[in-house]
């Protein structure tokens, strides 16, 4: 009874968390992917955890050694705590690397590729993804937001989970 | 009987704890460590019979149902308020209720963030608990009436979650037909709009102990030509759930809308993003 309460505990967790790489869902029309912007030492000032994503906030230094404020986005609470990143893993005063994919508008803001945080542990990939390909011929789609791309006035969307 | 009751029990119980997740999981390690091997083969077997009358217990989704494309002709009215609609929560120009945390009301709560969901008996009515939001429904099995002109002068009011009622079709299909929803809710994330005087129908067919499959339809001819499905999902059965120990350990991760946290990200991503970016227009907030 006790194997089958593991087994189905981590069957239950695994469906939840895992398989949803950080970036892999995510949309690429308001991102420049075409560069990873590296921000080292970053100083963590506050984590916002909650949907519709995880905010992490921090400054860093530009080139000119001014201090920058930046907002990095990661995926919902449910996404990341699939790699055991938690509310309490990243506190403000942290120190971290960020591999981040910028908006194009070139505000201090961008997607999460990677965190390295201090102590050598680090979240997500540097992939950022194209958009999601969606069939509007299909029968059904995902129900994610790109399916709003099937509306009959094709709605664009940016195309995010 | 016992088993049923302590189906639901376990099913109550497990969505309401999902608030507990955060903090059991916060020494644990990754999920995929975990994992036994042949763990997804066991999910996906049928595991006998389905039971008759009873979906009690908490079930898990794909994160999102299957939205059907071919929407019927819209009436002039409906088509004029789906441009009104402007769909993606991510994005600066969108009016998506969901930006601000708004319920996602009936219909949409059965096919947006199909997470988890857990169904529990009472003598008269069944529970649907829906974990993104934590919501749960009432669906009247004791005969009554759905109430009649729901949101109209001199009628109960219109809500959020409307008014429902269910019947079994055959030994293990549930019927659910909500009335009186109010217009502010979606009924999709597309952003398709329904009237006062829509009807959504729930099935949920379970074909075997296991397995559990939702298919949602709209009637609602004020807005639409034709009575049409909306969208379809497919639930399965968290194995091992009766053991009286699953009170001690999650089932879900807490999934909440919180206001607070979503109108700053519109401010500090969603607006910074999309400006420009999306569909060429500025965030008018």
């Amino acid at each position: 009874m006790k194997a089958n309460l593991v087994t189905s505990f981590a069957l239950v967790l695994t469906l939840l968390a895992v398989g949803r790489p950080l970036s892999a869902h995510h949309g690429s029309v308001a991102y420049d992917n075409s560069k990873v912007v590296t921000l080292k030492d970053g100083v963590v000032t506050k984590v916002n955890w909650a949907n519709p994503h995880v905010l992490v906030m921090f400054d860093a230094k530009d080139a000119n050694g001014n201090v920058q404020h930046w907002v990095v986005e990661a995926g919902s609470p449910s996404a990341v705590t699939g790699e055991g990143w938690t509310n309490t893993t990243i506190q403000p005063g942290d120190k971290l690397t960020a591999y981040l994919f910028q908006v194009k508008t070139g505000r201090p803001v961008g997607r999460m590729g990677k965190l390295v945080l201090a102590d050598g542990k680090s979240f997500g990939t540097i992939e950022l993804t194209g958009d999601r390909p969606v069939d509007c011929n299909a029968e059904s789609i995902n129900g994610g937001n790109e399916a709003a791309a099937c509306r009959p006035d094709g709605k664009k969307t940016s195309n995010k989970e | 009987m016992r088993k049923q009751f302590k189906y639901s029990m376990v099913g109550l119980v497990a969505v309401l704890v999902c608030s507990s997740f955060v903090a059991v999981g916060q020494d644990a390690p990754p999920a995929n460590q975990n994992r036994p091997a042949g763990a997804n083969r066991k999910a996906d077997e049928p595991g006998g019979p389905a039971p008759t009358h009873n979906l009690d217990g908490t079930w898990i989704g794909a994160g999102e149902s299957r939205l059907m494309t071919h929407i019927p002709d819209l009436t002039p009215e409906g088509a004029a308020k789906l441009k009104l609609n402007s769909p993606d929560p991510f994005s600066g120009t969108s009016n998506d209720p969901w930006q601000t945390c708004d319920p996602f009301g009936m219909p949409r709560v059965v096919n947006n963030e199909v997470r988890t969901i857990g169904f529990a008996t009472m003598p008269d009515r069944i529970i649907i608990l829906e974990n993104y939001g934590k919501n749960w429904r009432e669906v009247w099995t004791d005969g009554r009436q759905l109430p009649k002109n729901v949101g109209h002068k001199g009628g109960p009011s219109s809500r959020w979650f409307g008014y429902s009622v269910g019947h079994w079709d055959g030994n293990s299909t549930l019927v659910v037909d909500t009335i009186g929803m109010m217009p502010e809710s979606w009924v999709d994330r597309r952003g398709y709009p329904h009237s006062v005087d829509a009807h959504s129908i729930e099935r949920y067919e379970r074909p075997d102990h296991n397995h559990l499959n939702m298919t949602e339809s709209i009637d609602d001819p004020a807005y639409y030509t034709k009575t049409f499905v909306i969208a379809t999902a497919a639930y399965k059965w968290i194995a091992g759930q009766d053991d009286p120990k699953v009170s001690e350990i999650p089932f879900a991760d807490e999934q909440v809308c919180v206001p607070s946290a979503a109108i700053e990200y519109q401010k500090l991503v969603g607006d910074a993003a999309d400006e420009d970016a999306v569909t060429g227009e500025k965030p008018k907030k």
